[in-house]
């Protein structure tokens, strides 16, 4: 077999001296890291100076795309950046649906780009197979996010693949994020201010080379099964004529179905989530919003909008300035909080702030994304609005995880109250508060225990873990429990498992897989001989070397503790029992956690006899 | 003329590329978006679906659609 699934290639870019090259991948580190998330991963921890500034041109950007990306296996699309991020000045891991970017990017030769420096006027990237270039963007700066994809596709055509900034990324503002074809977000905890630093406006490729797999046949038979099993899966016509509002039906299936105009899914995807919705009626009638789902675009609604159509509005106006709306409307509540409260004062609201309200949000989104007035202060984040009114102003601040808004519990957007993998990886996962990682069977909300055994068995976890997660599940008499920590590791190995081939972690796709299914698959499209015990390994230097990384930057035990506010009354509940749950039952899941990963239980610091397992011992 | 007469429902599509990455596949055996005989471009509600002069309508694409953009019937006279 010859080594398939892999582009080749890294793609080096410095924007401070204009210097473009690539180098063969390093086809024993692709073994060791497998690939998509873990190679970017790798590479981040050898390209980042320890105690780098994140919006400094020494913190560089690696994006990366996995072994599957780019052939048909459902779902397999998914981009990954890792960067230092402003708001948690940690390293952290973004990651989308690719649309087009990640099988463009294999096309195109390189399985992953490292950017580093910063370009001494608006630049954006060209990489169009061979042909790389740094080019000028003076045209493009001040467009928003989905304006510069469209302007970007009418200069050169479709296919491409197109990662933008908006205006607050531009502007350096802490929350701001990037977008993939200006659908799916990259990065919650200030990614679009890091290509912003660089005066990176976008990066678009184009590639006409192709991917092949190792084993054509063995290929051809595991990708039949994968498909015959998702048609006949028998939700599988609702789920793709609903989208996301068959899972989250904050907005009514019934309007939803009035403004829906496409389905929109990445590369290879199967069971689309993304939507192309028209207003049809009232004062934006004729609005059309392509988005990662009509789901987001209702969002406001969470915050005191009253009419679906303005929170479409708002929300467009967001994306468009590269916004993240939980900071954004978490910000300007804790704004709203301190004015009247007299910290702030009065003379420097130029607007009223009303988060119920399309021409205050709207108002408070511009001055943020261009850094008027108070504005200026608010696009720091809650660190720099509590670093300019002092002390009196940490009084008032909402629940903070890592400097961020947590999104999910008491206080939060999503008002999520059983204490599960989600709900506490929000602290674990050094990136800080997002969905990605950490989903788990109790995703859902209150699932009867006996059927956690299979969904952890297809997610990798050895019978053992799952006695430790579970115990007493073999025992009737024996009181039930879960392990909320314990479990959690295995959430972010699943998790870190796709993210490396490049398999979407979304519940509606990740359901047609299993760990030791990906391994399989593994091995046929790269070639690489291994099974699922071997890919646990490298998942598990994955994660690690991810810790390792932070530990480096200095991140400690306390940045690692679940806020107060969560345990005082309406607080977390237990998963299982729903009795309120404290602050130490807490620490003894973050304890759980890092003891299951072979970690110090209360430094969570890996241990010498895991990093010799893990072949990390150099580090 | 080929075995089937392939059926386009544009407004069914949502630009996954399933096909294209069939098509290029069973003919170039390599995934390659670039060299398939079918083009789908999806940008915001609007959708092309073209076949070069190349395709011979074997329906591979077809096959590979999940969202009945493409569906095929069996020409007259074939079996």
């Amino acid at each position: 077999m010859t080594m398939g699934g892999f582009a080749g290639n890294v793609l080096y870019v410095d924007l401070t001296h204009g210097e473009i090259k690539q180098e063969p991948l390093d086809t024993a580190l692709a073994e060791k890291y497998i690939g998509g998330l873990g190679l970017t991963v790798k590479l981040a921890y050898d390209t980042i100076k320890p105690g780098t500034d994140a919006l400094s041109p020494d913190n560089p950007i690696i994006l990366g795309a996995g072994p599957l990306v780019g052939t048909d296996l459902p779902g397999t699309s998914r981009v990954f950046a890792v960067s230092k991020f402003p708001t948690s000045n940690t390293i952290g891991w973004c990651g989308g649906g690719g649309i087009n970017f990640g099988y463009l990017l294999k096309n195109a030769g390189y399985d992953h780009v490292v950017i580093e420096g910063r370009a001494d006027r608006p630049v954006f990237l060209k990489i169009f197979d061979s042909e790389v270039e740094i080019c000028d963007a003076s045209h493009l700066w001040g467009y928003g996010m989905e304006e510069t994809c469209e302007a970007l596709w009418e200069e050169f055509g479709r296919p491409m693949g197109v990662i933008s900034i908006g205006q607050s990324g531009e502007n350096l503002v802490k929350f701001s994020m990037a977008f993939i074809e200006r659908l799916s977000t990259l990065g919650r905890g200030g990614f679009g201010a890091v290509m912003g630093s660089k005066n990176l406006k976008a990066v678009v490729v184009k590639g006409t080379q192709g991917i092949k797999v190792a084993d054509r046949k063995r290929y051809k038979t595991l990708s039949r099964s994968i498909l015959q099993r998702i048609r006949d899966y028998p939700l599988l016509k609702e789920i793709q004529d609903l989208g996301l509002v068959k899972s989250f039906p904050q907005l009514p299936v019934d309007v939803y179905k009035k403004v829906k105009k496409r389905r929109l899914a990445c590369v290879s995807c199967p069971i689309s989530d993304k939507d192309v919705v028209e207003i049809v009626d009232g004062e934006f009638k004729g609005l059309v919003r392509c988005s990662t789902s009509a789901v987001n675009l209702s969002m406001a609604m969470i915050y005191g909008f009253k009419d679906y159509r303005e929170s479409f509005k708002c929300m467009s106006l967001l994306d468009e300035y590269g916004l993240d709306m939980f900071e954004f409307f978490g910000i300007m509540g804790f704004a709203k909080t301190l004015s009247h409260n007299g910290i702030i004062p009065k003379d420097q609201l130029e607007t009223e702030i009303n988060l119920g309200s399309l021409d205050s949000m709207k108002t408070w989104a511009r001055m943020i994304s261009f850094r008027e007035g108070l504005g200026n202060i608010l696009a720091d984040g809650f660190n720099g609005v509590t670093e300019e009114f002092g002390e009196e102003a940490k009084r008032y601040a909402p629940t903070l995880v890592k400097g961020m808004h947590p999104y999910a519990g008491p206080g939060s957007a999503v008002p999520w109250d059983l204490y599960g993998t989600m709900e506490l990886g929000q602290v674990l996962d050094p990136r800080g508060p997002h969905v990605g990682a950490s989903g788990s069977p109790t995703y859902f909300a209150r699932r009867p225990l006996d059927v956690f055994p299979g969904h952890l068995d297809r997610m990798g976890a050895p019978r053992e873990a799952i006695e430790r997660i579970l115990p007493g599940l073999s025992n009737r008499d024996q009181e039930q429990e879960l392990k909320v920590g314990r479990l959690l590791k295995y959430s972010h190995r699943w998790f870190t498992i796709m993210g490396s081939l490049g398999i979407c972690a979304r519940a509606q796709i990740n359901r047609f897989y299993s760990a030791s299914l990906c391994a399989e698959l593994y091995e046929t499209v790269t070639g690489i001989k291994t099974d699922l015990k071997g890919l646990n390994q490298r998942v598990d230097r994955v994660w690690t070397l991810f810790r390792m990384a932070n530990l480096r930057e200095g991140l400690d035990r306390e940045f690692e503790t679940a806020p107060e506010q969560w345990f005082q009354k309406p607080g977390f509940k237990d998963y299982l029992t729903e009795k309120p749950l404290t602050s130490q039952e807490s620490e003894q899941m973050i304890e759980d956690y890092f003891n299951e990963w072979g970690w110090d239980s209360k430094t969570g610091i890996p241990i010498s006899d895991e990093l010799e397992r893990l072949g990390l011992t150099d580090l | 003329m080929g075995k089937y007469q392939i059926h386009v429902s544009t407004e069914n599509c949502t630009g996954c590329l399933r096909c294209q990455l069939s098509c290029s596949e069973l003919y170039t055996k390599t995934f390659n978006p670039s060299q398939a005989m079918i083009v789908v471009d999806v940008w915001g509600a609007d959708c092309s679906i073209r076949f070069t002069d190349e395709c011979n309508e074997c329906g591979v694409c077809v096959d590979q659609c999940f969202y009945d953009a493409l569906q095929k019937t069996k020409r007259e006279g074939d079996k």
